[in-house]
């Protein structure tokens, strides 16, 4: 083998070892990574002894929100149709209200009840969040253009 | 009905426009005159376009400032109660007035290029007309399909008003300094093409482009930094990085354009990897192209917004289409013969270049996949879902690791033929005291994961082995200026990662709820709550509650976070209150006090955010010393 041959191959193998090792890893850490979510109606129809984190989105009910009086909340998140009891220990965003959307991540604990991580909501008044506006169209609830 | 003033400004600046069109158009004959003429023309078309495009830009600004509510852009982006300020940088915090910046910024770029570039460079003629071609695509977008100058049906005395959570001073100035980085890269991607067409992609050739690769790239930097500033202490979440699409739309031109920073210099230097270097030109242009218009016109959030305005995604998509079809077809054509018959060693420091630009290209596609497979399964099974941050923390630490370690050894390695030993000789005594300083700080601190050690051993090493360097050849009086560059912007890059691992592994924070004259405590650190306050703003009012850090029972620090209601459009938002000590920044944002009868109060400690922005403004400023280098030895 002459040299130059010989550098092109070290070339050639370091390069696709490379590739193969990146795509291993991004896959993996793809498949682990993913946050899917779901109308509360998808959610209860779905094999429920998931335990992955997840989203749930829709419109806080009316008369819903309670506190116990420190940081835990309960609310009902509702797409017209179905209805999710969620669990949050935390802050609530500033725009979190009732009859508004919101999205919340965390896991399915058993019989509609979704104990949240995190609530979702942006910093406009009138901004829904485009998946909750979906999952409205799908049902036929939705009001809005 | 619009006024008659408003129908002639609307005239006057449309027909502006139409002027730098024709011009543009013109100018496009340049692509099949081989050679240069008479300079004196370039300069003058070069400065109406320029002058046509900001005069209409002065018309845009001017009746932001005087809320003309005629006009529909201003009425849906404006109030007249808002800051003078934002109404002015409320010209460009939309879709058609940022169109309008990117244009002007794009005859900017021409202007300069015809001002600077040397006098006997052979591709000018090319390069103007691949600039006007650009020019011309986005003017018609503008005209055609997205115009600010569009006029009411019916007159409204009030407008809609901006998005609270962008009037802020940083994110007046954001947008046009990311600007600048994102069309600086047209002006790569024209030299490419002109560079292809003429078959002269040479010494010459990149000694006159290096330049302005590194102007793009210090703005593009910067612009970054900027935003996630902005990130740091507007959203109130206390990080400064989220890893959102929007985000990475900005950060996947930048990788590439890194790597481009390093092939040049490659190319430069020993006259190799000539198509490489082209491919990453277009690259990166590309993705600058992405990066503007599909944040701006919605694709990246929701393909459904894509849906709402499909005639604006679908002509950047076609444009994108059309310079990628052409560039590429060009490089098909071309590419192969651009190479020289150069080789260099496995060990070399052209390989080490080498491979370091693969190590950012997997990064850049660790990123896009990130950000496109959301858009993907949407699109084909219409599932909705987000890629949570671990997967590019995770993904991307490996080749991070890889990446330290070619950016350590290669500068040390000669051209074309080098040798490892020889490099690990030079840089001994740094090695052993980063290995050092890593094991006293993991056996101190106990907090750190393996990774991370290895993370901050090699930072260490990046950081000192550049110092080392840049030191050793300043005392030998060689290549001072050249060296002083990449030390600054290598040492930055390890003080960055250092001080990125120490932040995320040292962040705290707790949630309180309190009521005044409470006692708050985070680790060592006492807050005390002394009272609340209505603060009346030029178009808000606020809830401003005050907070004490106590030291032996004495306040030394005050801290005033704020709830902000703003009136148009209705929205509330939260103010930060940060304190930043040299090794700590102390950050506390409150919320809406909803359902309760306390106030919700979050305190976070960030350790070494200081050195985080430290790490970037040093590369930023290797960056400029390297431009500056270019211009001496010319």
């Amino acid at each position: 083998m002459t040299k130059k041959v010989k550098n092109r191959l070290i070339k050639i193998l370091l390069s696709l070892l490379i590739l193969i090792i990146a795509v291993l890893i991004i896959t993996l850490n793809l498949r682990d990574n993913i946050v899917y979510f779901y109308s509360p109606t998808e959610l209860l129809k779905m094999q429920t002894n998931e335990t992955k984190i997840m989203r749930v989105g829709g419109l806080v009910k009316k008369n819903s929100i309670n506190s116990d009086g420190s940081k835990k909340f309960t609310f009902i998140i509702t797409d017209e149709i179905s209805e999710i009891n969620v669990v949050f220990q935390g802050i609530l965003p500033n725009l979190f209200a009732e009859e508004k959307g919101a999205v919340v991540e965390g896991s399915y604990v058993n019989n509609s009840l979704f104990r949240a991580d995190k609530v979702l909501a942006k910093h406009d008044e009138n901004y829904m969040p485009p998946e909750v506006i979906n999952a409205l169209k799908d049902n036929g609830k939705w009001q809005g253009q | 009905m619009a006024g008659t003033m408003s129908e002639i400004l609307s005239f006057v600046a449309t027909f502006s426009l139409i002027i730098c069109l024709i011009i543009s158009l013109y100018q496009m004959r340049l692509f099949f005159i081989k050679y240069d003429t008479t300079k004196n023309n370039h300069l003058l078309f070069s400065s109406v376009q320029l002058s046509s495009c900001f005069f209409s830009f002065a018309i845009l600004i001017y009746i932001f400032l005087t809320s003309n509510f005629d006009f529909q852009i201003v009425h849906s982006n404006s109030h007249s109660d808002k800051p003078f300020i934002y109404k002015f940088s409320g010209a460009w915090g939309n879709h058609e007035g940022s169109l309008l910046m990117w244009i002007l910024i794009l005859t900017i770029f021409n202007f300069l290029f015809v001002i600077y570039d040397s006098s006997n460079f052979k591709l000018r003629n090319k390069i103007i007309a691949n600039q006007s071609f650009l020019i011309l695509g986005f003017l018609a977008f503008c005209l055609f399909m997205s115009s600010p100058f569009t006029l009411m049906e019916e007159s409204f005395s009030q407008g809609l008003g901006l998005n609270p959570i962008l009037q802020d001073p940083l994110l007046a100035i954001h947008p046009p300094v990311l600007y600048l980085g994102y069309v600086g890269f047209s002006l790569v991607f024209s030299f490419a093409i002109a560079g292809m067409l003429q078959d002269k992609v040479d010494q010459e050739w990149a000694i006159a482009l290096k330049p302005w690769i590194l102007v793009a790239w210090i703005f593009l930097t910067l612009g970054i930094a900027l935003g996630s500033f902005w990130a740091y202490y507007e959203l109130g979440w206390g990080g400064y990085w989220f890893w959102d699409p929007v985000e990475n739309a900005s950060l996947m031109p930048w990788l590439s354009a890194t790597a481009l920073l390093h092939c040049i210099i490659v190319l430069e230097k020993r006259n190799t990897l000539q198509s490489w270097t082209i491919l990453l030109s277009i690259l990166t242009f590309s993705l600058s192209l992405i990066g503007t218009f599909l944040v701006r016109s919605g694709v990246l959030n929701s393909v459904h917004t894509f849906a709402s305005d499909p005639g604006r995604g679908l002509f950047i998509l076609l444009f994108l289409a059309l310079v990628l079809f052409f560039s590429f077809s060009l490089f098909a054509t071309k590419g192969s013969l651009l190479e020289k018959k150069s080789s260099f060693g496995a060990i070399s420091r052209e390989s080490g270049i080498l491979v370091n630009n693969w190590l950012l290209l997997t990064i850049l596609f660790i990123v896009f996949l990130g950000t496109i497979y959301p858009l993907f399964i949407d699109l084909v099974l219409e599932k909705s879902l987000t890629v949570g941050p671990q997967f590019y923390v995770v993904t991307i630490t490996p080749i991070l690791i890889l990446l330290i370690m070619f950016m350590t050894i290669t500068p040390l390695v000669g051209w074309t033929k080098g040798s490892f030993s020889q490099a690990f000789i030079k840089i001994k005594y740094s090695l052993i005291f980063s290995l050092t300083l890593a094991f006293a700080i993991s056996l101190y601190f106990s907090l750190f994961p393996v990774t991370q050690i290895i993370i901050l051993f090699l930072s260490f090493s990046l950081i000192a082995t550049s110092l080392f360097l840049g030191v050793n050849l300043y005392k030998k009086n060689i290549f001072v200026k050249s060296i002083l560059g990449r030390t600054l912007s290598h040492a930055g890059f390890g003080l960055f990662i250092v001080s990125v691992i120490a932040n995320a592994t040292y962040s705290e924070e707790k949630i309180y709820d309190a009521k005044v004259k409470d006692i708050l405590e985070l680790n060592e650190h006492q807050f005390v709550f002394e009272k609340v306050n209505r603060v009346e703003g030029e178009n808000y009012s606020s809830i401003q509650a005050v907070f004490n850090l106590l030291r032996d029972d004495k306040p030394i620090n005050q801290f005033t976070p704020e709830i902000r209601f703003y009136n148009d459009p209705p929205t509330a938002t939260s103010e930060t209150s940060i304190v930043q000590g040299v090794f700590k920044d102390i950050y506390i944002v409150m919320n809406v006090p909803q359902y309760q009868d306390s106030i919700s109060v979050r305190i976070h400690i960030k350790p070494f955010m200081n050195f985080i922005w430290l790490g970037v403004l040093m590369i930023i400023i290797g960056g400029i010393f390297s431009i500056f280098q270019r211009v001496k030895s010319a």
